[in-house]
């Protein structure tokens, strides 16, 4: 794609982040329509049930919902409804709430338990990391090595049932489940349950990375000119270190904010990743657009978002 | 002459009216926490009583809402809004007199009229209700018109004669009718609260309920919390005062919040049933519950030819291990079955099934003979596949009988399905063998047996017969049905159309200090007002 020359003294940064979120357009409409036609070509649909409905019943249905129409008549009203109202249509199953009600309920509960087990995935996975890297080949360096191995094989719908086990049954600490904003307790099991894996994968790539950045010339440099060990570490060998990590964090904050399934379910915590694996089940075609959607145009803004921290943390990058 | 019925069960009640609401034997020493927490499996579809299609949501609406009549712990009918009835004597019309003091959680009285509005907005097809078939069950002057277009609503068989008098014309004299009204898509809605917050009504902050709770919370796939109503008609009978239903969408962590005390009534996954029983005896329970699990088998064009041989049909339902199914997959106390309808609906008289007294040997050897008249055999294998929905005892179940069927040469080719595509399968005749479970809508015969008329919506393995047709219309205005449908059940072991496997029981922990819930209900209705928790 060709884009006019920026006008003389337009930063170039403003003109790249425009590009890409004109990009963005077109590859949200393709999502839509790929989404759209998949979730069609499934068997069944959402007033599929044991009882085949009374023909009148099952058309008047299909009439409330614009499931009478063509196909592309049904994307193209279902892309106006976005765009001209921000409305994602009415739930199909759950008949006394909106798609956008759905969301606004879900979302805020997987976006908090998400964003704390990022936060713990990246400062304890850096640290982790970058420690077995300083000291590699030490028993430091095995056990975070010990530990981010652990973490990553044991899935989490292995570890929340033992959370639970623990935490809740024999211990008593912690509510087994459920969810309250105002009341933290609720929060701890499902951040732990998430945050593990991404952090065992920051650790692993934070570690190889590291290794490899203090076996470089600019790091031998330092060292040479007598600068003492800590602010080699913080001051040359970190940010170039954190590189690989930063790619591997934009997909994964998407994905942790959207919420877990796994979290979801075991934690009862009524987030948004249950909803979407629900309205694939159930064929609730809205709730399912309504979600990739949500997803799709976060991971879009992440992925543009992690290119730009990529130019501010390495100078050798350049618009 | 006008009857003035009422059921036996209404009759002895209006004497005895101590057993309405919480019925708490003298000497009780109550809990100060009057609350109970209950598990739901999945979030709530709707709490709209003509909307609502799910078991879990009938839980949740019918304690909101209520209808004509309740039932009480045994499964009789005890009054609701309505306190009797009276029945013509061509048996069509019935006269409901309401309870004059039944109120709405705005102190409104219940009306007549809103039972009116309620029925006819369920058939009415602009509400497009996916239970807009039960007016036509149960029947109702022009209810299956009404539902496909042809009528208004405003024609249906129900009208307020008064306020407080209901009066129902069905087409047909239905002795069940009675039992069908406990049925939540039958309860009454407010049509001045309807119309002013459309499909909004049901969110806590909107809805009006003349149940014996209100709802105070709903936070989808989370939470439902529910408290006592003042203005319910028994509220001073109602020892709970708060009621909530937490969505734990797994089973086995649903128990663990059980055990560490954080709900007072869980499901035991399949299996564990004698492990806790053995540990907590006052706590994990085993009823029987109204549905029939079963293969059904296409007998359609598009089915497999060797299905249309009664031979092969019976040869797979002998060959069927049941004990190994109830006693070594599902250990819960749920009963090997032979024939169709759950052994404990209400007045069914188990008919004498005679390949039910054999033992599994005979039923084997007879399975092999048969198989061989047929030209089957380890020889000339026969070849089939198992459609079932993906569930972990369906897969138990599934693999039991793959190796049931293997030494007799039928190779069961198993094909494992998300429910929505099984269902469409099912409906579209495309299956050789379908895992299939009906769950009875009333306590009464007929819920089972019309399912395989030729003119039943669900007959989806089209096994069609003409005096088993004959039979179960003639069972509608016969005095006594349960010979009739002795004898359907009799043809449904000739023809054998499909597998019957085992009749549901309901297995659960409940906390050995809640009190009140259903003790010989097979439908497993319970109702927050009759419960109480007593002091430990």
């Amino acid at each position: 794609m060709k884009f006019p020359r920026p006008p003389i003294g337009t930063p170039h940064m403003i003109v790249y982040i425009l590009k890409r979120l004109a990009i963005a357009i077109p590859t949200l409409l393709l999502l839509i329509i790929f989404s759209f036609l998949l979730m069609h070509a499934a068997p069944g649909g959402p007033f599929t049930q044991e009882r085949e409905l009374p023909a009148q019943v099952l058309a008047n249905l299909n009439a409330k919902y614009g499931l009478d129409q063509p196909l592309w008549k049904q994307i193209v009203s279902y892309i106006w409804g976005i765009v001209a109202h921000f409305d994602f249509g009415p739930s199909f199953v759950y008949k006394d709430r909106t798609v956008n009600e759905i969301i606004a309920q879900g979302f805020p509960v997987t976006l908090t338990y998400g964003f704390v087990s990022f936060l713990v995935a990246v400062v304890a996975g850096v640290t982790l990391g970058a420690v077995a890297a300083v000291k590699h080949n030490t028993i430091i360096d095995y056990f975070a090595v010990g530990v981010s191995i652990g973490a990553q094989v044991l899935p989490n719908f292995v570890m929340a049932p033992i959370l639970v086990i623990v935490f809740t049954l024999i211990l008593g600490w912690l509510p087994g489940g459920g969810w309250r904003f105002s009341d933290p307790s609720y929060w701890i099991m499902p951040v732990i349950a998430l945050s593990t894996s991404y952090m065992a994968s920051i650790a692993r790539i934070m570690r190889s990375s590291m290794l490899e950045v203090l076996n470089s010339n600019h790091i031998r440099t330092a060292r040479a000119k007598g600068l003492p060990a800590h602010r080699v570490i913080l001051r040359h060998a970190l940010k170039p270190a954190l590189l690989p990590v930063i790619s591997y964090l934009g997909p994964a904050f998407v994905s942790m904010i959207t919420g877990s399934v796994i979290v979801d379910i075991y934690f009862s915590t009524g987030g948004i990743g249950k909803a979407f694996v629900d309205s694939a089940l159930n064929r609730d075609y809205a709730v399912m657009m309504g979600v990739t959607i949500l997803v799709g145009a976060l991971t879009i803004l992440f992925n543009l978002v992690v290119d730009i921290v990529y130019g501010w943390i390495d100078p050798k990058i350049r618009y | 002459m006008k009857l003035t019925t009422a059921l036996s069960a209404l009759a002895l009640l209006a004497a005895t009216p101590a057993a309405f609401a919480a019925d708490i034997p003298e000497g009780t020493v109550l809990s100060e926490n009057q609350t109970y927490t209950f598990w739901l499996l999945d979030a709530i579809k709707s709490m709209d009583p003509q909307i609502n299609t799910d078991v879990e949501g009938s839980d949740i609406v019918r304690n909101l809402f209520e209808g004509l009549y309740n039932e009480d712990a045994k499964g009789d009918l005890i009054p609701g809004v309505a306190l009797s009835h009276d029945l013509s004597d061509d048996g069509l019309t019935y006269t409901f007199h309401l309870r004059p003091e039944a109120k709405w959680s705005d102190g409104k009285a219940v009306t007549a009229g809103d039972f009116v509005y309620a029925w006819q907005r369920l058939a009415d097809p602009a509400t497009a209700s996916e239970y807009a078939w039960y007016m036509e069950l149960m029947q109702v002057v022009n209810a299956s018109k009404i539902t496909a277009g042809e009528l208004p609503p405003s024609d249906l068989g129900v009208k307020a004669i008064d306020d407080h008098t209901l009066e129902v014309t069905i087409e047909t004299p239905l002795p069940y009718f009675p039992q069908m009204l406990v049925h939540g898509s039958t309860f009454p809605v407010r049509q001045d609260v309807l119309e002013e917050f459309g499909s909004d009504w049901t969110k806590p902050e909107n809805m009006v309920s003349n149940g014996a709770y209100t709802l105070s919370e709903h936070i989808l796939g989370e939470r439902v919390e529910m408290d006592k109503s003042a203005t319910y008609w028994d509220a001073d009978k109602t020892v709970m005062t708060h009621l909530t239903a937490l969505t734990i969408n797994d089973n086995n962590q649903a128990l663990t919040r059980y055990l560490a005390g954080e709900l007072d009534r869980v499901q035991i996954p399949a299996g564990q049933y004698p492990r806790l029983k053995a540990e907590y005896p006052d706590e994990a329970t085993s009823l029987p519950y109204s549905c029939s699990y079963i293969y059904n088998m296409n007998l359609s064009d598009k089915g497999p030819e060797a299905l249309k041989d009664v031979r092969v049909r019976k040869a797979l339902s002998y060959a069927m291990n049941r004990d190994i199914v109830v006693d070594n997959i599902l250990q819960g106390g749920q009963r090997a079955s032979y024939n169709w309808t759950h052994w404990a609906t209400a007045g069914f008289v188990m008919p004498d099934i005679e390949y039910s007294h054999w033992t599994q040997e005979e039923r084997t050897a007879k399975a092999k003979e048969l198989l061989a008249e047929a030209g089957y055999g380890p020889d000339n294998p026969l070849d089939l596949t198992l459609n079932y929905n993906t569930d972990e005892s369906h897969k138990k179940i599934a693999i039991a009988a793959q190796q049931f069927y293997r030494p007799l040469g039928i190779n069961l080719t198993l094909n494992n399905m998300e429910w929505k595509v099984h269902t469409d399968r099912m409906q579209n005749q495309d299956f050789d063998l379908a895992r299939y479970a009906w769950c009875g809508d009333y306590n009464e015969a007929s819920t089972y047996l019309d399912f395989f008329t030729s003119y039943s919506g669900h007959n989806n393995g089209e096994f069609f017969n003409d005096d088993y047709d004959a039979i179960m219309k003639e069972s509608k205005t016969a005095a006594d049905p349960q010979p009739l449908y002795t004898q359907a059940e009799q043809i449904l072991a000739t023809e054998m159309p499909f597998v019957p496997i085992y009749h549901y029981a309901k297995v659960d922990m409940i906390a050995s200090d809640i009190k009140g819930l259903p003790t010989e209900n097979v439908m497993q209705t319970w109702y927050g007002k009759d419960l109480y928790r007593v002091a430990e």
